[in-house]
């Protein structure tokens, strides 16, 4: 328990940031995060890049599975929907990114609508499975169609913004990092609502739930929209990473890897799902790091990359075995650590 | 209870102080992270080739033997003094066949390394990473893939392809089934795959430009799976010959065996990553007589080649067709820093693309049976062989075969 917090007001309680450190804090990430393309090489920005994305498709996947309790193994395919879109919007119209990522994000929402119909019938492993069919038949529409590009897929010119073409990771950062801090402020923000209370609800018992006055059918839906808008949006941002859209850019190993973030990182938890992604995403390249740091040279990483991968797995038990509840209950026991350091015996 | 609670109060709101192995490993960890910082040291002279290699994952099978052929290529031409004086320096990376992380790679490397060359992993790649070679401007890349869309020298100016592309594959096996049989029917098998499709349709309008006929393409998903009802629509069809695209192993001894158990006549045909001795050997009986288009000789051909000599004795055992197509990826590379160098220009990618397709009529060392010359992006030469499975060998069922 932390003291000093004192809370006079309903809004006081419920604000996102209560203390005068968490500000701080939160002005030196903001401050770390502007600085940061100054000073990093284009290895660092494409990571940071790519850790953005994931953090915004997981954080996506959060709401559905993390917040509202529904298992989707659909997240990539969304994703898919919304670099799609990105890149037709991109490619024939020539529509201003930030519009195409809106259009990404929407289409994607539709496509979760639809998914999310046999939510109300099936839950837990039923609908992982209802939501693998549906990456099924998405992936045979993106291979198919004549306006996706069939197996080829698309490739698209870079990205410009006020005159600036988003040819690189630098330049790249400054849409993706923004873009996904903005969407992590509306996924906290959503559970200071009724909306993000109800999935919560639902979560944790739907019959009691819908006792309690809460339309089962229209929050999950609800759910499922908002959580494809993300991967829509991720995906969008994807798309304007790499630049070309395939059939085979979203597979389901994907939507594995989302998922394994979340529960790494801790379900139910906006924290949760941004320490997962970064987990997932950064600590395979880390270890090659560790392992590059090891002598041999060519010779010996063919023998140390499968060790890696072990290394990897392990941790990931490790976690799931040690820390149930994910990076973020760490987290939660380091800052209580801190809450009374240095006045502690 | 109440003890219990304390415990873990005690247990996670006050932590002890770090022991010294914790910080031991909390210093690991924070150099671990604080290395993508530091750059390495690179002799100022050196040639650098880059790789992103899949040494694990579904392609690990091939990145093994393109790495270690690099390897062998790299150190055999540093023994003999490098390159104009300069020493070359391969520097590989995993990337487990994906393609976020191949990028990843070639980020890294290149951020740490002045590049000259570099070796992708696969198609995807390819694709993704053509803006930043054209944009980077002193890299040449080649790599696993053989897409035909790759061989365009306008749209992909810094990239090349290691032999034919797939289509050109299927047009030398097309141009031996004219000469074989002129007038054959020939059946396309291929997967539901970017890498599947890519021949098909112009192979298709090739095949009739030859004389022959295309009475049936059937497409399947790529790996193992029941393929009973495409075979009787292949029995249905009787083709001549049967041409597999987009596999590397299954489905392809299922349609032979069930195709042989229900009377087809049919020779079955394969291209470039389904013609390792080693796949083709694992179809057991129903593979005797498979045929297939081989861009480079395999490791165990008697036919009179330095080159092999030379890998045969660095390495006894035998040597997967990825290596040989490392192998003469490395002595491309070498091959053109050497002319870019001699003719006293920089090492840019458009003077070291003008030097490769200045390649007329270079000896491989026998690697490939003829004298190669490469005027675009692609090598357009193959060669016919057929499996013995009583000598567990591939052998040579044509001559080599120029587009």
């Amino acid at each position: 328990m932390r003291i000093g917090t004192l809370k006079e007001s309903y809004v006081a309680d419920a604000a996102l940031f209560d203390s005068v450190t968490q500000k701080v804090w939160l002005a030196i990430g903001c401050a770390l995060l502007v600085g940061f393309p100054f000073v990093a090489n284009d290895y660092a920005l494409y990571l940071a890049c790519l850790v953005g994305i994931n953090i915004a498709s997981a954080t996506g996947l959060n709401l559905l599975t993390g917040y509202t309790g529904l298992v989707s193994l659909g997240q990539a395919a969304f994703m898919g929907l919304g670099a799609y879109t990105v890149a037709i919007l991109q490619i024939r119209y020539g529509t201003p990114p930030l519009l195409n990522l809106l259009a990404g994000g929407f289409v994607a929402m539709l496509g979760g609508l639809l998914v999310g119909i046999p939510s109300l019938r099936v839950k837990g492993l039923y609908l992982a499975i209802a939501t693998i069919a549906a990456s099924f038949i998405l992936h045979f529409l993106f291979a198919n169609l004549t306006l996706t590009g069939g197996t080829g897929g698309l490739s698209m010119s870079p990205a410009r913004i006020f005159g600036f073409t988003l040819d690189a990771s630098f330049r790249l950062y400054w849409l993706i990092v923004p873009v996904m801090l903005l969407m992590l402020l509306g996924a906290a923000n959503l559970f200071r609502t009724r909306i993000g209370r109800a999935f919560i609800a639902i979560r944790d018992r739907d019959i009691s739930a819908e006792v309690l006055g809460i339309p089962l059918l229209r929050y999950k839906l609800l759910s499922f929209g908002l959580s494809s808008f993300y991967a829509g949006v991720a995906g969008g941002l994807w798309a304007y990473l790499f630049r070309v859209v395939t059939p085979e850019s979203f597979p389901l190993q994907m939507s594995i890897f989302f998922l394994a973030a979340i529960i790494v990182g801790g379900m139910g938890s906006i924290l949760g799902g941004i320490l997962g992604a970064v987990f997932m995403t950064m600590v395979p390249e880390v270890l090659k790091w560790i392992f590059d740091l090891l002598p041999g040279g060519p010779s010996l990483t063919v023998f140390l990359s499968p060790v890696r991968l072990i290394v990897f797995g392990l941790l990931i038990v490790g976690f799931l075995v040690f820390e149930p509840l994910g990076l973020a209950e760490v987290w939660r026991r380091i800052r209580r650590f801190f809450h009374l350091w240095p006045f502690r015996n | 209870m109440v003890n219990r609670i304390d415990r873990a109060f005690a247990q996670h709101s006050l932590p002890q102080q770090p022991s010294p192995r914790r910080r031991g490993l909390m210093l690991a960890a924070g150099a671990g992270l604080a290395a993508p910082l530091v750059a390495r040291a690179q002799g100022a002279d050196e040639i650098v080739i880059g790789g992103s290699i899949p040494m694990t994952g579904v392609f690990a099978f091939a990145g093994i033997g393109i790495n270690a052929a690099f390897i062998d290529y790299v150190k055999r031409i540093n023994d003999a003094g490098g390159i104009a004086g300069r020493k070359v320096r391969y520097v590989p990376e995993d990337t487990g066949y994906k393609v976020d992380v191949s990028v990843a790679a070639f980020k890294k490397i290149t951020s740490q390394n002045k590049v000259n060359f570099y070796y992708g992993d696969s198609t995807g790649f390819s694709k993704t990473i053509n803006s930043e070679l054209n944009r980077n401007g002193n890299i040449l890349m080649a790599g696993a893939s053989f897409a035909s869309e790759i061989n365009d020298p306008a749209n992909f100016p810094n990239q090349f392809l290691v032999g034919p592309d797939y289509t050109e594959m299927v047009g030398i096996l097309l141009a031996h089934i004219a000469k074989e049989k002129p007038g054959a029917k020939v059946a396309f098998v291929y997967s539901d795959t970017e890498f599947g499709r890519d021949p098909i349709e112009k192979s298709e309008a090739a095949a009739k430009k030859l004389g022959l006929s295309v009475p049936v393409k059937i497409m399947t998903p790529p790996g193992s799976v029941d393929v009973s009802t495409e075979v009787i629509k292949l029995r249905r069809a009787a083709p001549d010959y049967t041409i597999f695209h987009g596999y590397v192993l299954a489905p392809i001894p299922e349609f032979i065996q069930q195709g042989k158990q229900m009377g087809m006549t049919s020779k079955w045909m394969g291209t470039f990553w389904t013609m390792d001795s080693s796949t083709v050997m694992k179809m057991g009986e129903a593979g005797d007589g498979f045929m297939g288009v081989m861009p480079y000789r395999y490791y165990y051909d008697t036919e009179k080649s330095a080159t092999l000599e030379q890998i045969r004795a660095a390495r006894p055992e035998y040597q997967t067709t990825p290596y040989l197509q490392g192998y003469l990826t490395a002595m491309l590379f070498c091959e053109v820093a050497k002319r870019t160098l001699a003719a006293g220009q920089e090492l840019t990618g458009k003077n070291m693309k003008a030097a490769l397709n200045g390649l007329k009529g270079f000896d491989t060392g026998g690697l490939i049976g003829v004298p190669i010359s490469i005027p675009g992006n692609s090598i357009p030469v193959g060669r016919v062989y057929r499996a013995d499975m009583k000598a567990q060998k591939m052998v040579a069922a044509s001559d080599w075969i120029s587009l």
